[in-house]
């Protein structure tokens, strides 16, 4: 399996683009073939008759081996790649339809029935979990939810020009929300400046060099509800790195690290280590 | 005719996505131990690509490549590194009569001398007019290729585009379709395959009624999106270890500071490249979820040989092996993987970890990460505030930066050793920050 054939190219997929036609390889029919039958997350997706008739289609295509050569490491348990209600909501998105939702909070307190529009579906790669990314009508705000934490969804319908006047709210509102943190690759571990760079690189980043002094810099671009998950990328790099702008983080590492040490019973508590 | 290889673009986007913007145009050149002409030869291939991919991107001739592929989380799914696959040399020509051919093929089936027809009809003037020979070699590679199906009959033979796939499909079934590649390409490996059939559908899908809005209503979160650049080495190294061949490529360790050395043939232009030339056995793909990388694990002279894949290059398939000495080496390897947390083949040790829960009100998130990620470790004791874990590793490095990415909440009971190594690091990361 070649992933560079030429018929990839993209003059050619332009113009078939503009001759509206659709092109599939095998290779594409075979890594489809493997998941459908490799993932249990296939049963879930489609209905049994629309399952059927893939797999009739991808019949004369052969399976991918790739699994039993592959192992993948540091995976977390994979428990659902896709939840039950994926597709209803899914389909409440496409219609542009509001929705009447039934969901549990974090106290175990279940809301009612609150009218809102689903904006988009979001999956966690470390958690492994689908949330609902929607707007609340009456507190008039953006909402993320479990997917396991909805009881049960209706739609409910409202004007499409409405839709589209939340959504556009929603980007305003997110944009709001975006902070940026600056932390830096302590000079010594240059070296490791690739992998520190692979862990960076699920953020929003730019990074910056400092040929003089043979620094690098990196500036993450977040939403408030991220900083938890970063905070836990700079202590998995440790020594390694160091946050130089964002007084909440450099706030948050000193808390880790004089907590930890209490733990340990290098300090006691409240005590200021002498150096 | 000699094999394109695409090692310069690989190497190339990685730096460019790893450090986005961090370097100029001569540091990233040196870096990659490319000319600065080359550099910008290279920047113009990749934009021509990129924008007749991305209509929609902005294309002054300004507009920084490191801009354009910059990760941005809402804009849009579209995994833009795809463009890398997409970047094969076609002649003009050829990529002309191959898009006429589909799309005659795509209306009706065909027979070879109606095609040939049609091409001498309608290519533009000024373009060579192809033979019989040439037809016949464009679809025997479709027919290859899967793109096109042979319709059983007499000859002369009948050809048309194979596309059960969307044709046999009602719209609904087709959004059913399109959610599993993306939700599939996304969250499994290997993905490129998939995310060039979600391509391919979107667009088939933006064809009809579809607004953008409901094309896209997935998001990935924490995705390491640049993963898919290694992928382009996968099969190559697949196809080695199902027919257990050796394979010859020029390595450069990630800790080198160069990361491509272009060929040159010229002795004037001959530097030092910091790439060692290996030839080594495959035996497994590792792919590390922590980071996002992918792992060449293999059998060298000196017995397990391990290397990224982002430090591979020019890599060449060599002979083959005898069958069963081959599957005692793999069993070997794999045997010793089997409590590597990541690919460390060393000494396997107990390591012994208490974790605090967090407080009263909570959900308990730190036991909930621990059985998440804790691969195959067992929780052994459990208290009100806390719980022992137990697991069995090669050696401590690798599971390391996961417990002390849990802060506090952690504490390292055993190896004794690993307790003030620990305690050593918390040190000195609070000297980072005791000047707050």
């Amino acid at each position: 399996m070649n992933l560079f054939e030429k018929i990839f190219n993209h003059q050619i997929i332009s113009r078939l683009e503009d001759s509206g036609t659709f092109m599939v390889t095998s290779h594409e029919r075979t890594w489809l073939k493997t998941m459908l039958e490799h993932h249990p997350a296939a049963a879930e997706a489609f209905t049994l008759d629309t399952l059927n008739k893939l797999r009739t289609i991808l019949e004369p295509d052969p399976l991918m081996d790739t699994s039993s050569h592959l192992i993948e490491k540091a995976r977390s348990m994979e428990k659902q790649v896709y939840h039950p209600l994926l597709r209803t909501l899914r389909q409440h998105i496409l219609n542009k339809s509001g929705v009447r939702l039934t969901y549990a909070i974090k106290s175990g307190r279940v809301n009612s029935e609150q009218s809102g529009v689903p904006y988009k579906l979001e999956y966690s790669m470390v958690k492994r979990e689908w949330y609902l990314l929607w707007y609340h009508f009456r507190h008039r705000t953006f909402m993320i939810t479990r997917l396991k934490k909805i009881h049960s969804v209706r739609a409910e319908p409202i004007e499409p020009s409405m839709a589209d006047g939340i959504f556009r709210k929603i980007g305003r509102m997110l944009d709001s929300r975006k902070s940026e943190a600056v932390i830096e690759i302590v000079r010594d571990y240059n070296e490791e400046l690739s992998r520190i760079l692979y862990a960076f690189s699920s953020f929003e980043k730019d990074v910056e060099y400092d040929s003089d002094n043979d620094t690098y810099t990196v500036r993450v671009c977040l939403l408030g509800d991220e900083f938890e998950y970063l905070l836990s990328k700079i202590r998995f790099l440790g020594k390694r790195v160091r946050v130089v702008e964002g007084d909440y983080l450099k706030r948050r590492m000193l808390e880790a690290s004089t907590k930890a040490l209490e733990r340990y019973g290098v300090i006691s508590e409240g005590e200021e280590l002498s150096s | 005719m000699a094999k394109e290889s695409f090692d310069k673009e690989i190497q190339f986007l990685r730096m460019l996505v790893l450090t986005s913007g961090a370097f100029s145009r001569q540091q990233f050149a040196e870096r990659l131990g490319i000319s600065v002409h080359t550099f910008d030869k290279t920047i113009r291939r990749l934009k021509d690509v990129i924008s007749s991919m991305h209509q929609h991107l902005p294309q002054e001739q300004s507009a920084e490549l490191s801009e354009t592929i910059r990760f941005s989380y809402y804009d849009s799914t579209d995994p833009l590194l795809l463009f890398l696959f997409r970047a094969k040399s076609v002649k003009e020509s050829e990529s002309q009569r191959i898009s006429l051919l589909l799309a005659a093929m795509n209306e009706q089936a065909l027979t070879t001398m109606e095609l040939l027809d049609m091409c001498c009809d309608s290519l533009p003037s000024g373009l060579p007019l192809p033979d019989e020979k040439t037809i016949r070699s464009d679809l025997k590679y479709l027919e290859e290729v899967g793109v096109i199906l042979k319709e059983p009959g007499p000859r002369p033979y009948r050809y048309r585009i194979q596309d059960d796939l969307v044709r046999s499909l009602s719209e609904e079934e087709l959004i059913d379709l399109y959610d599993f590649v993306d939700v599939m390409a996304n969250t499994q490996v290997p993905s490129v395959q998939g995310y060039l059939l979600r391509d391919g559908l979107k667009k088939h899908l933006l064809r009809g009624e579809f607004e953008q809005h409901a094309i896209e209503p997935f998001l990935y979160k924490y995705h390491y999106y640049s993963r898919i650049l290694d992928e382009a080495h996968l099969f190559t190294l697949l196809h080695a270890i199902r027919h257990r061949r050796r394979v010859r490529f020029l390595y450069f360790s990630p800790k080198s500071e160069k990361s491509y050395a272009s060929k040159n043939t010229n002795p004037l232009f001959e530097r030092d490249t910091a790439g060692k030339a290996q030839k080594t056995l495959p035996l497994k793909i590792v792919y590390d979820h922590q980071y996002g990388r992918w792992y060449l694990l293999s059998h060298g002279r000196e017995g397990i040989r391990k290397y990224r894949m982002e430090g591979i290059t020019q890599i060449e398939e060599d002979e083959s092996v005898d069958e069963a000495w081959y599957e005692e080496k793999k069993n070997e390897l794999e045997e010793k993987l089997r409590y590597s947390w990541l690919i460390d083949t060393g000494k396997p040790v107990t390591v012994r970890v208490r974790f605090y829960n967090p407080g009263d009100s909570e959900p308990n998130f730190v036991k909930e990460r621990v059985l998440l990620q804790g691969q195959w470790g067992q929780i052994v004791l459990e208290d009100e505030y806390s719980f022992i874990y137990e697991i069995t590793v090669n050696g401590t490095t690798e599971i390391k930066p996961w417990l002390r990415s849990f802060g506090s909440s952690c504490e390292v009971l055993e190896p004794i050793r690993f307790r003030r190594e620990m305690i050593a690091e918390w040190k000195e990361i609070k000297s980072y920050y005791e000047s707050v």
